[in-house]
């Protein structure tokens, strides 16, 4: 079944016909394994409030979501967003330019919280472009010559060009994660909503995956893929993309037969289910059986997700395996493909991870460090979209690249750019999303989100509308969120 | 990462300062001169007519917004006032019209014409005057306002009309004083804001500026006094009079003038806000033990207290646990081990009336105890091994061990929590003398940060305020704490008791190697040092205006803190000067002529050998050139035969092995001498009365230093030399590898130039001194300054008296969550107002004054609360089981115990215990984390740091080593696979099963019931014990035919083989599935 086929035959259909029409005949592996499990769309909400059922609240566009994350910030005049005027005022002071109004607008104070006033301010002097960029596909969106892989794929892109943030400093990156600065304490990452949210497609992994070097305590830490209070069960499930050791303790060795543990597992569920009974509200013994259900499929299924050898050289290569810049990276891309095969529904991908604020952070000599580091990921990033797409797994697989805010388009130091929380872009493909399309704007220098403004959030609302759930309905009575919390979906790239 | 910027704060506070009055003064020039009237007649009523009226007029009001008149339009719509006079890029109007923001306006229409739009801005900048007679304040000199709603100076100055004998401004100070001054401008700048001066006024709070001069109905003062802001001011107070805030309203329209800075008045200091009397702040009180219903079930007055709240809430506690249950629960709780099946047993058996408490005595008697206890009050006070770079430290510090083993013999011993505090902060103070106290300082020297001298005092004070009295004064760094009364100037009063400390390790008897072994301790090394609050927490600004000294909150105070100097000992201020570490340099001396001559013996034994080769003398032996290269024994290889040259080669080697040999031999004779000579001369030095030899003695000391420092640069230059003459001299047979290694080799020569250029100027320093007249001779160790503050030892006896407030009740709270699984204050580090408050007030208090009256001690808390009924109960819901969980689902009120997963340290130890295997060893070095799983010992031993922990230990939420006031509790499948496949598990189940085997024999049955007990610590129920007979039978059969069966093909096999018999080996299978059983890592 070919996801353009089964768009063609849900796409419109109401809730009820849901089942009738569509779910029944299904044959395809993956979105019909989500059918058969969910059955039905989730009715309407009942009058008493009870935890999800894992049914989507309405439709689903997407059943995966593959989020990479850039660690540090990256700029966004140098790769998505690139600003002619950076150049054609270079080395001038932004008040000796037509756009000197920029440093009037009200956005510089209203939407920044300082932690520590002043520590980052404006830097007026202009800083070019620190690389070239063009027209890319058949959409002609520009991008910057550091991705030259990613610009191929232009067209499947949706790229939201007027982000902001609230904060001036690494706390953000939880708060991209969270809508939350670290400041605030941890709440539950977009990942835990959607295991929340849903059912699981595949039992034999964990539903929320966790792959890369997760961001740093200072900033976040595990919180950016945890579950607060939506409970233990629900946080991502981290994944060592080393196929020597995905997962600590993944075997009991080699004298132990496959049978013989099997029937320990068995005995084991017997015996704790025999004890339980004594035990009816402990919610504990009930989770324990869980993790142990798990992981005893785990560890099988998870050293086999890493089995990249098991790809055909083709396939490597377009992940860039074969080159020694991309292969970490094209390794870790290649494995969340392999994950979203298999049905996992959140994989997060962290990039640039250094004990600290991050790779990406480029206080100075920002060529020299976004030539590397986008030399790393531009190929696997590419040639994830690019195998998504033959598969036809783009349809039904959300892809989001993120980065905790952009760059300053004055310079820092001598060669370097500052944080900047008041514009910045993400990238989006996949998932029910339209393709070729650059959404909102900054202004002529890159300062300000002018056009379409969208906080972190809109990106998690934008998440799980394409997979089916309403936010709203995801709340846990006695946790208010706030209005921002719960963002709104960027309607303009949805198709 | 971040970076921070000098200057900038600055820069923005000199604008906040300066513009305000600049603004004032421009508005009352425009006023004067007619300026903005003139421009509102002529260009911007037309405007506002054509343009904004059409929706924002007193009917349709679109957004709120009525520009009708001047008082509307600074009022505003609802998105706030839509300009603020003076300064038009913070106007909403302007922005919108300019179309910075959204909506751009006119609303979908055309942006206006640029000249238009600089005339808006020039007019708001003006003051934004309309031509129509103001509606005004409540102002009582509204005759005095002039037509444009700004008053004018000049009118303002002479307003000296009077009411009640009173100035205008004179009355609004009044209110300023009685009103607002409490919560800003005295003692509490709340929200940042401080009403006492005028700049201060200007300067504005956290919410920005208070006033806009000259306007007060666009002042968030005023909006705030007249319950138009939310929140209104008085804060949760009754608004303010309407004369008083007409008052206000003038006196803001008239520039705000101040005449005097402002004040309290006693009095109105004296009567307490609310946070003042928040409970924490005050001393706990002794209630009466309540009398309840429910007599039969009080064992001691902590039952009496949770039946009490039983009986409000209509709960039934339930009935006690079953007696294995309840004997494994308190000795995992009391030791970190379940109980033997032996104690088991016994328990079981015994039947008198104190066999619990008998019990509860020798476990709180036993060493465990401390070992289990200790790690508790390691999370809270962040026990950390050192970590850094390589062998550099760069946080906490090298053997901070003894700490950890000070934690547990004082545990052990019972030390009062008091002494152990005064300990911790101020051992060094305390008894100078005394190692074994001033080792507790540990919990100070671990803040140690290499790079930041300011992170290091920053967790000194937070987690001090933390962990020992549950304030989170750590938000007042910045600023004044916004929830507790703790201003950010106290927050540096507080630190400036640590300021002066410093780290250093001293020597230990019989290791003078300061690498091998050590003691960490703290001291003041700088008895001077000042202390500056840093403005908005920033250590590049701080304000050095006024040095301040150490105080603790005022809020907590009581009695205040009396600061006394300690004078230091020779022995304390001198470390090195210690009988035992001059013995043991002597010795160290010693031991090193030792080993060189050793060394030479054996050079000179090569040279034999070499030269009886050379003369054919003896066996005929081969020698490969790479042998003669490295430097190895030529005698272990023979491939090849030796030619003439490289059997020259050899034997110059080996001479010059031995001339360096006699070198080194020569350098620690002189040694000798040259440490006993500095030691006489140290001793004179510091002899009472003084030593007439000192000056003797001194020349001695020097000379001899001096000659052994040049032996020992002599034997360096030798060492180098010869070093980079092998270099240099590399043998070229195997050419290949040779060009592989060029450039690795053509580094390592230029290191050994570097070398030996050093060992080089060395000699001649060396050489160059002994030309010098003789003066000095090196010490034998640093010399520290003779007395120390006292400040921390002052802090500490404050902390720790009965008096204060927090301690005891702090200390109460993380020992009832490590016994319940959950805190009494749910806000472990937090009692101030932003915590929690106690679920049972009446008893927190009541065990906190039982501690202190106890003379704290934590043993007595411990049996109190174990030895009751509350503790006692089961952990499942039986009987009234609808009824209870209904009132209480989460078990607030203690109506059942609660079920808890084991610590990570004590799932560890106990797999080993049941295994008997755990080795008891107490105390010693930090082990190596990665040992784990194969190590025996206790796992609070191994090695612990933000960098370096036990995997396994890790996966079941082990400390964070730098915060760690209540522990995570989490389920996860990586827990189930550590407990399934780890080689811990696997072979102690292995053992355990071998071992069971042996008593049951054949018999299943008695197995699986052994098994059980062994592991569980309970006998198997029917349905349990039939379906692991069947397993066994099973399992058996299934590994009988092996050959059938599909191995692993990952890992490595574990040290304990599996059974080979397969009955056995499914009896290991048996034991092994009961480990990973929930009830295992579960505490009932």
């Amino acid at each position: 079944m070919r996801p353009s086929e089964r768009t063609g035959c849900c796409g419109n259909v109401n809730r009820r016909m849901f089942l009738a029409d569509c779910g029944m005949g299904f044959t395809g592996l993956v979105l019909g394994a989500m059918f058969e499990r969910h059955g039905i769309v989730r009715a309407a909400p009942p009058a008493i409030w009870t935890p999800p059922d894992g049914k989507p609240h309405f439709a689903p566009k997407a059943k995966s979501v593959i989020w990479f994350f850039m660690i540090g910030g990256v700029s966004h005049m140098d790769t998505f967003d690139p600003k002619p005027a950076l150049n054609k005022y270079a080395g001038k002071k932004i008040s000796e330019t037509p756009y000197r109004g920029t440093l009037d607008n009200p956005n510089i104070k209203k939407n920044l919280r300082e932690m520590v006033v002043g520590l980052h301010k404006v830097h007026p002097e202009i800083y070019p472009m620190q690389v070239g960029y063009r027209k890319w596909g058949k959409s002609g969106i520009e991008v910057s010559d550091w991705w030259p892989n990613v610009g191929e794929c232009v067209d499947d892109l949706a790229i939201v060009r007027s982000m902001w943030t609230t904060d001036n400093n690494h706390g953000a990156q939880l708060q991209f994660h969270t809508g939350r600065h670290v400041l605030e304490g941890h709440f539950p990452s977009i990942g835990s909503w959607v295991h929340y949210g849903l059912g699981s497609l595949n039992d034999n992994l964990p539903q929320f995956v966790v792959l890369g070097e997760p961001i740093a305590s200072c900033c976040g830490g595990v919180g950016a893929h945890g579950a607060s209070y939506l409970g233990p069960r629900h946080g991502g499930v981290r994944l060592d993309a080393n196929p020597e050791s995905p997962l600590p303790f993944a075997s009991p060795g080699v004298d132990i037969y496959k049978e013989e543990q099997e029937q320990e597992f068995t005995l084991l569920n017997d015996f704790n289910k025999l004890a339980g009974v004594e035990y009816p509200n402990d919610s504990t013994t009930e989770a324990r059986i869980k993790s142990y259900e798990l992981a005893f499929r785990m560890q099988t299924a998870v050293p086999e997700i890493f089995r990249l050898d098991q790809e055909n050289e083709s396939i490597q290569e377009m992940y860039g395996l074969d080159q020694k810049v991309t292969e970490p990276f094209g390794k870790v891309c290649l494995t969340a493909r392999r994950l979203v095969e298999k049905g996992v529904r959140f994989i997060q991908v962290f990039h640039g991870q250094n004990n600290g604020a991050g790779s990406w952070d480029a206080h100075s000599n920002l060529k020299k460090g976004h030539t590397d580091l986008c030399a790393q990921v531009d190929k696997p990033i590419a040639g994830l979209l690019r195998d998504l797409k033959q598969r036809g797994l783009l349809e039904e697989t959300l892809v989001v690249l993120g980065t905790e805010f952009g760059r300053t388009p004055g310079a820092q130091g001598a060669n370097g750019r500052d944080h900047h929380p008041y514009g910045f872009s993400v990238c989006m493909a996949g998932g029910g999303l339209k393709g070729g399309i650059a959404h909102g704007a900054t202004d002529e220098l890159g300062f300000h989100a002018v056009e379409h403004r969208h906080y972190v959030t809109d990106i998690h609302a934008t998440v799980l509308k394409q997979m089916g759930l309403d936010p709203h309905r995801l709340e846990v009575p006695g946790r208010k969120r706030l209005e921002i919390d719960f963002g709104h979906p960027i309607e303009a790239i949805i198709a | 990462m971040s970076r921070t910027r000098i200057g900038v704060w600055k820069i923005c506070m000199l604008a906040l300062t300066v513009c305000f009055p600049m603004e004032a003064l421009a508005q009352a020039i425009a006023v004067e001169t007619g300026f903005g009237v003139g421009l509102f007649k002529e260009h911007i009523r037309s405007v506002f007519e054509t343009q904004c009226q059409t929706c924002h007029n007193s009917e349709l009001k679109q957004g709120g917004l009525d520009l009708s008149t001047r008082a509307l339009l600074l009022r505003g719509g609802d998105r706030g006032p839509a300009i603020v006079p003076g300064d038009p890029k913070s106007s909403l109007l302007y922005r919108l019209v300019a179309q910075e923001e959204e909506p751009r306006m006119p609303f979908k229409g055309k942006k206006l014409p640029d000249d238009v739009i600089a005339r808006i801005a020039d007019w708001i900048r003006a003051g934004a005057p309309f031509d129509e007679p103001s509606l005004g304040t409540t102002s009582t000199n509204d005759k005095e306002v002039s037509s444009t709603g700004v008053p004018r100076r000049v009118v303002v100055q002479t307003s000296g009309d009077t009411t009640g004998g009173k100035s205008a401004v004179e009355q609004a100070h009044l209110v300023l004083e009685k009103q607002c001054l409490m919560c800003h401008g005295g003692k509490w700048k709340k929200n940042g804001l401080d009403l006492s001066t005028r700049d201060a006024l200007l300067r504005g709070g956290d919410s920005g500026s208070a006033v806009v001069l000259g306007n007060a109905k666009a002042s968030l003062l005023y909006k705030k006094v007249s319950h138009e802001n939310e929140p209104g001011m008085p804060y949760k107070g009754n608004k303010l009079p309407e004369d008083q805030i007409a008052r206000l309203a003038e006196w803001i329209n008239a520039g705000a003038p101040y005449d005097r800075a402002l004040a309290l008045s006693p009095s109105i200091e004296a009567s307490s806000p609310d946070e003042i009397k928040h409970w924490a702040y005050q001393s706990p009180k002794r209630s009466a033990v309540p009398k309840v219903r429910n007599v039969a079930w009080v064992r001691n007055p902590i039952d009496a207290f949770i039946s009490a709240d039983h009986e409000k809430r209509g709960l039934k506690p339930l009935s006690p646990a079953e007696k294995n249950i309840l004997l494994r629960r308190v000795y995992l709780d009391l030791i970190g081990l379940p109980p033997s099946t032996e104690q088991l047993d016994a328990f079981l058996a015994d039947r008198s009336k104190d066999a619990y408490e008998r019990v509860v005595d020798s476990l709180l008697a036993s060493p465990q105890y401390g070992e289990r206890w200790g790690r508790h009050w390691m999370d809270v006070w962040r026990y950390s091994d050192w970590y850094g770079f390589g062998s550099e430290v760069r946080f906490s510090q090298r053997f901070i061990w003894h700490w950890r083993d000070w934690i547990i013999e004082s545990l052990n011993k019972d030390k009062g929590y008091d002494q152990m505090i005064v300990e911790m902060l101020a051992g060094d103070e305390l008894s100078p003398t005394d190692p074994k106290v001033v080792r507790a300082t540990g919990f100070v020297a671990r803040n140690y940060d290499k790079y930041d001298r300011h992170k290091w005092m920053q967790d000194a004070v937070d987690h001090t305020a933390m962990g020992f009295l549950g304030i989170t004064i750590k938000c007042a760094r910045c600023h004044d704490h916004k929830y507790d009364p703790i201003t950010q100037e106290e927050y540096y009063r507080f630190r400036a008791f640590f300021e002066p400390y410093d780290v250093r390790t001293d020597r230990v008897p019989g290791q003078p190697d300061l690498s091998k072994d050590g003691l960490p301790r703290v001291f003041d090394a700088e008895v001077g040092a000042s202390t500056y609050r840093l403005k908005r927490g920033d250590p590049q600004n701080p304000d050095t205006e006024h040095s301040l000294s150490p105080g603790v909150p005022e809020i907590l105070s009581g009695k205040g803190i009396d600061i006394q100097p300690v004078a230091l000992t020779l022995d304390t201020f001198y470390p090195d000067f210690r009988h035992f570490v001059r013995s043991d340099l002597v010795s160290q001396v010693k031991t090193e002529i030792d080993k060189a001559e050793a060394e030479l013996a054996e050079a000179q034994k090569r040279v034999r050998e070499a030269q009886q080769q050379m003369a054919g003398v003896g066996i005929e032996k081969k020698v490969t050139e790479t042998s003669i290269a490295d430097g190895s024994d030529p005698a272990a290889d023979s491939t090849k035969p030796v030619s003439p040259d490289v059997k020259e080669q050899k034997i110059s080697k080996v001479t010059a092995e031995v001339i360096l040999a006699e070198k080194r031999l020569a350098a620690a004779r002189a040694a000798l001498p040259a440490i006993q000579a500095r030691i006489e001369a140290e001793v004179a030095k510091y002899d009472a009365p003084p030593n007439a030899n000192e000056e003797t003695l001194t020349l001695a000391a020097r000379k001899a230093e001096r000659q052994a420092g040049l032996l020992k640069a002599e034997e360096n230059l030798l060492r180098a030399q010869q070093q980079l003459a092998d270099a240099m001299s590399l043998p070229l047979a195997d050419q290949k590898a040779a060009a592989d290694k060029k450039a690795a080799d053509q580094k390592t020569s230029e290191e050994k130039e570097k070398k030996a250029g050093e060992a080089r100027k060395q000699v001649e320093a060396a050489l160059a001194a002994l030309s010098q007249p003789i003066e000095g001779y090196t010490p034998l160790g640093k010399v520290y300054p003779r007395s120390s503050t006292g400040r921390r030892l002052a802090l500490a006896r404050w902390i720790a008296s009965k008096q204060n407030p927090l301690t005891a009740r702090v200390a109460i709270n993380h020992i009832w969550l490590r016994h319940f699984g959950r805190p009494l204050v749910p806000t472990v580090f937090d009692f101030g107002l932003n915590g929690k408050p106690p679920t049972h007030p009446e008893l927190l208090d009541w065990l906190a004054i039982e501690l202190i009256e106890k003379d704290w001690s934590m043993k007595t808390v411990h049996r109190l609360v174990v030895t009751s009924n509350t503790y006692r109960m089961q952990s499942s819901a039986d009987e009234p089981v609808g009824r209870n969980l209904t009132i209480d689902p989460d078990n607030q009120y203690l109506w059942r115990m609660n079920a808890r997963r084991m610590e990570a340290e004590i799932v560890r130890d106990s797999v080993l215990f049941v295994g008997g295997k755990l080795d008891t060893m107490m105390g010693g070095p930090d082990l190596d984390e990665s040992q784990g799983l194969t190590s025996p010992r206790r796992s609070i031993y191994f090695r612990h740091n933000p960098e370096l922990q036990m995997e396994f230990l890790k996966l079941f939420d082990s400390a964070n080593p730098d915060d760690c006031y209540e522990r995570n509790e989490s389920v996860t499948p990586q827990q189930a696979l550590a407990m399934a496949n780890s080689r811990l598990t696997l072979s102690q189940a292995r053992l355990v099963a071998r071992r069971l085997s042996e008593k049951a024999g054949s018999d299943p049955r008695s197995f699986v019931g052994a098994a059980f007990k062994t592991v569980l610590g309970r006998p198997p129920s029917v349905p349990e014990r039939v379906r692991g007979e069947t397993f066994l039978r099973q399992q058996g059969d299934m590994l009988r035919n092996s050959e059938k069966l599909t191995k692993f093909h990952a890992g490595s096999p574990n040290e304990v083989q599996p059974a080979v018999e397969p009955h056995l080996r499914a009896r290991e299978n048996l034991v092994h599935v009961l480990f990973n059983h929930n009830e295992f890592v579960t505490i009932r």
